[in-house]
Formats: C-alpha cells, structure tokens, sequence
C-alpha cells in the first residue's frame, strides 16, 4: 500500500534521515518508534508533501508520489493528521471536518458518501457532534485532537498517518486516543503511527520500526519488538 | 449642524472607497502574508480601462468586464511579481516586486491615456438629492451600497462555500491546508485576483467622483493602507469603521481648519493606533495553543 525506499530528507543542509525504508501494507498498523529528534516526525512529513524529500521513493498504492505537493498526495489517497494537531482555529467542527474531504467535494477525488462519513466520524467522537458548531480554536486540546483525527478519516483515505496522537493529552485521554485507533483498526483502516509512548503503539500494530538517529535500527512483527531487550531497555523503560 | 452633517455623509462615500480598496489589501494578507502595494494602481487600471471601455458600452455592462480586467491584472501581479518571492522564501522580495510593478503600470497608464486627468461621465443624475436638507449625490449612494455588496458576497463566499472555506483554512494554516488536498498556490493567486477585482471595482466606483489620471491611485493606495492599519489587517469590520473615521475626519479637518490639513487627522490616528493597538482597532492577535 505505502512503500518508503531509501528515504533521505533534510532541513535545509542538515540531513535528518540517512535513508529510510518502511513498507505498510494495506489494512495494517504500522507504528514508528524512537526518541524526540530521531526523525519521526520529518519521516511522515515527507511523506505526505509537507517537506520535499532529498532522495529515496515514495509510492502509494504503487503510484509514485516522491516529490508531489501535499495536496496532490492528499487527492492520491493520504490523509495526514499532523503533530501538534494544526486544527482550523477560526472555522466551526464541521467546517474543520468538511475541509478534511475537500477532494472529495471538489472532483478530486470519489465522492462517495461524504454526509455519511460525517455521521460516523461524529458517532466516533461523540464530543465532536456536541461541540459541532463550536470554533476550533475553542475545543481542548483533546477535543482538537479528535477534531484533527477525525478530519483526518474524513478524506476516506487509503493510507492514514497519525503523528503523535496523545501529545499533550492527561493520561484518560491517552487512552481513549488509543482505543479509538484500535477500532479504526478493526475498521480495516491502514495506518502509520507514530508514537513516543512506544508500548501502547506496539500493542495496538501490527509491525514495528525503530527509528535512532535517521536509521532504521531495529524492525519486526510488534510482538517480537516487545520482546526485544534493546527495545525493551531504550523504549518501553519504567519512564512511560 | 446641519453642515457637519453634509460633511459627515460625504465623508461616508469616501470612507467606503478607502474601506474597499483596505479590504483588497486584506484579502492578500490573509492568504500569504503579503500585500499588494499596488493596490492604488490597480484602482487606477480598473477605472482608466472602464473610460475606455464606457465610451463602447453601457456603464453597468462595463463593470464586470473591468471586474475581470482587475482579477486578470492581480494575477498578473501575483505571478511575476510575489509568486518568485514566495519560492524563495524571501521575506521582503514582494514589497520591492509590488512597489515596482505598481510604477511600472503607472507610466504605462501615462504613456496610454496621458499626464492629465480626465473626466469620468457619471452613470448616473449629477444632481443631488435632497433628504433633510443633506445634499446627496446618486453616484455616493451607488458607492456605498456597491462597496458593501462586493464586500458581503466575499464574506458570504467564504462561510457557505466549501472553495470559500478553503481560502479560510489557508489563511489559518497554509501548511495543514495544503494537507487537505487545498492547493494553497492557486489559493493566494486567487486572492491576489479578488483583491485586484475589488480595487478596479472601486476604481470604477470612485471615478465618476473624482477625476480619473494615472496618478489617482498613489493616494487612494496610501490611505487605504493607513485604513487598513487602522482597522487592522485580519478584521472586516475594522476596515469599515477605519474607512469611515478617515472619510469623516478628512471632511470634516477640510471644511473646519484647511483643505490642506486634511490629510493629518488620518496620519494622526495611524501613529496613535500603532502606538497603543499595533492589531488595528479590531484586529485579533492571534494566540496559538501547544
């Protein structure tokens, strides 16, 4: 489905990925762990167009989308809930929602059912129907989360990236955001997540890289990356 | 009193051109952070084409071939001029760019349609009508009503229309929008083409007004922007009001001290408004949440 080769990505002359490769396979949660500046964040960035990769191939459903705009890559398929949630502030819920399938509604891309996603993606978070005429910019931050998740699905994305959905959440929530990934999942909703709280992020995927530096260190089925001493020891100490 | 009165509604159809051409500055700013400086030339294009133009075909079937005449010309600008500058991430390129093609239309305009000022044959009765004792001329009715037209349906657009939204959503976040699938390029050439559509609007508004020269548009340009500081640059409705209060204060400083001191009260307000409020009267600062 999504298919990273030999990724490399810099800010500016500083190079931050030495070359990458991850492959998510459709209908699979793929999560990507590692420590704050390992290049989690710049891995999804650069896939979904945020930032133009130095080398290296990205393909989405075998279609080669290196390099492509963001909005290009969204209309080929991407959905992309960034770190830090980057909602909407002036514009209501709904119109927050509405925009996250703005292809869909502008002969980007398949129409589909789009008054239906709406309703399930608001039987999903309840708080979002609420809250549904409310200004972005007003919602908590675990409401803009939700609201960024939510707009996010509302593409009917092949391929979903979530960067850091529990950043800065209380600990209730966290789990909530963590059982709300479980039933996309159960959705058959492909995804890559990325995730610093690394044990709650392998037990809901399916496979596991660990990120160190801009490398690939380790890979493998989440099972055995849980059982994997150095990455039991670097990843999922008592700290979490 | 009833002379500040007369004072005060003529003040208003001038206010209303100052707060259309501010709310074309607006509409740039939102979408890309930078302003066209041109804005006054483009008024000037707008109401020179609309000359020509009015000598072949009736005025209200002029205004909407000079209304894409002017978003043609913003995107002119929008593409030679502020397109490169955004790619390269410099921070301060468009105001050169701008301030350059500005001149650059300015003496074509001169080279075109001369050095001296011309006069605009108003669409509508030159004689003013009488409420109270007030005189009002049609074209200053016609000049407040079109300006509050144009600026409601662009409002409109952006909360009904999903495109509109879209603009909206750039204009938060250029970044996530473009995550959206929104191609924010074609977002900011689109503002670029309604700001300059909205100044040739009001070029063609003013013209009949005033007299209509290539070197109308420096002046309006520069209040509008005094007007659009004031009102402050992310606030509708502080265009309006700002517009108004200059409008007014103009009037009102010719009639009561000297026509040539008509010009201070506005400067005045400026430096004060940048002293106390820098986010104009009604601007938001923005506040961000982490």
């Amino acid at each position: 489905m999504l298919q990273i080769q030999n990724l490399h990505a810099a800010y500016g002359k500083v190079e931050v990925l030495h070359g990458i490769s991850v492959a998510v396979p459709k209908g699979k949660v793929v999560t990507l762990i590692g420590s704050n500046g390992a290049g989690k964040t710049t891995t999804m960035r650069a896939v979904s167009g945020m930032i133009k990769p130095v080398s290296g191939n990205i393909s989405l459903n075998g279609k080669n989308i290196t390099g492509m705009t963001s909005s290009r890559i969204a209309r080929a398929g991407l959905a992309h809930s960034p770190e830090g949630r980057r909602v909407f502030a002036t514009l209501s819920v709904t119109d927050n929602l509405l925009l996250g399938a703005f292809p869909r509604l502008t002969f980007g891309r398949e129409r589909g059912d789009v008054q239906g996603d709406l309703a399930r993606v608001f039987e999903l978070f309840p708080r979002l129907r609420e809250r549904a005429d409310q200004l972005a910019g007003t919602l908590s931050g675990g409401e803009q989360q939700m609201l960024a998740m939510g707009r996010a699905l509302m593409l009917n994305p092949d391929v979903l990236l979530l960067d850091e959905p529990s950043m800065g959440l209380a600990p209730l929530l966290v789990k909530e955001v963590f059982r709300i990934i479980r039933e996309l999942k159960e959705r058959g909703i492909t995804m890559l997540l990325v995730e610093q709280f690394a044990a709650a992020a392998l037990n809901v995927a399916d496979y596991g890289y660990v990120l160190e530096n801009g490398r690939i260190s380790v890979h493998g089925p989440a099972e055995q990356l849980k059982n994997d001493p150095a990455v039991k020891a670097a990843y999922l100490g008592a700290a979490h | 009193m009833e002379i500040l009165a007369q004072l005060i509604v003529s003040g208003i159809a001038l206010g209303m051109i100052y707060a259309l051409i501010a709310f074309g500055y607006q509409l740039t700013f939102a979408t890309s952070s930078t302003l066209n400086f041109g804005q006054g030339e483009a008024l000037m294009l707008g109401a020179l084409v609309g000359l020509t133009l009015v000598g072949h075909m009736n005025y209200w079937l002029m205004i909407p071939v000079v209304m894409v005449f002017g978003a043609l010309q913003g995107v002119f600008v929008e593409r030679v001029g502020v397109l490169p500058t955004l790619k390269t991430k410099s921070e301060f390129g468009w105001i050169m760019t701008t301030i350059s093609l500005a001149i650059i239309f300015k003496n074509v305009a001169e080279n075109i349609w001369g050095h001296d000022d011309l006069t605009f044959p108003s669409p509508l009765p030159t004689a003013p009508l009488q409420f109270f004792g007030i005189r009002v001329l049609p074209m200053e009715i016609l000049v407040v009503v079109g300006a509050l037209a144009i600026m409601l349906a662009v409002e409109i657009f952006n909360r009904k229309s999903i495109y509109g939204k879209a603009v909206v959503a750039t204009s938060n976040d250029r970044d996530a929008a473009g995550l959206m699938g929104i191609n924010t390029g074609m977002v900011i050439t689109f503002s670029y083409a309604l700001s300059s559509m909205t100044a040739a609007f009001a070029g063609v508004l003013v013209a009949p007004l005033t007299l209509t020269g290539a070197t109308m548009g420096a002046v309006l340009g520069l209040k509008a922007f005094a007007v659009a500081i004031i009102g402050g640059l992310n606030s509708g409705m502080g265009v309006i009001v700002g517009g108004l209060i200059l409008g007014i204060a103009e009037t009102t400083t010719g009639y009561y001290i000297s026509t040539g001191y008509k010009d201070v009260p506005g400067l005045l307000l400026l430096l004060l408004v940048l002293a106390i409020k820098p986010a104009g009267m009604f601007g938001k600062s923005v506040i961000k949440k982490v």
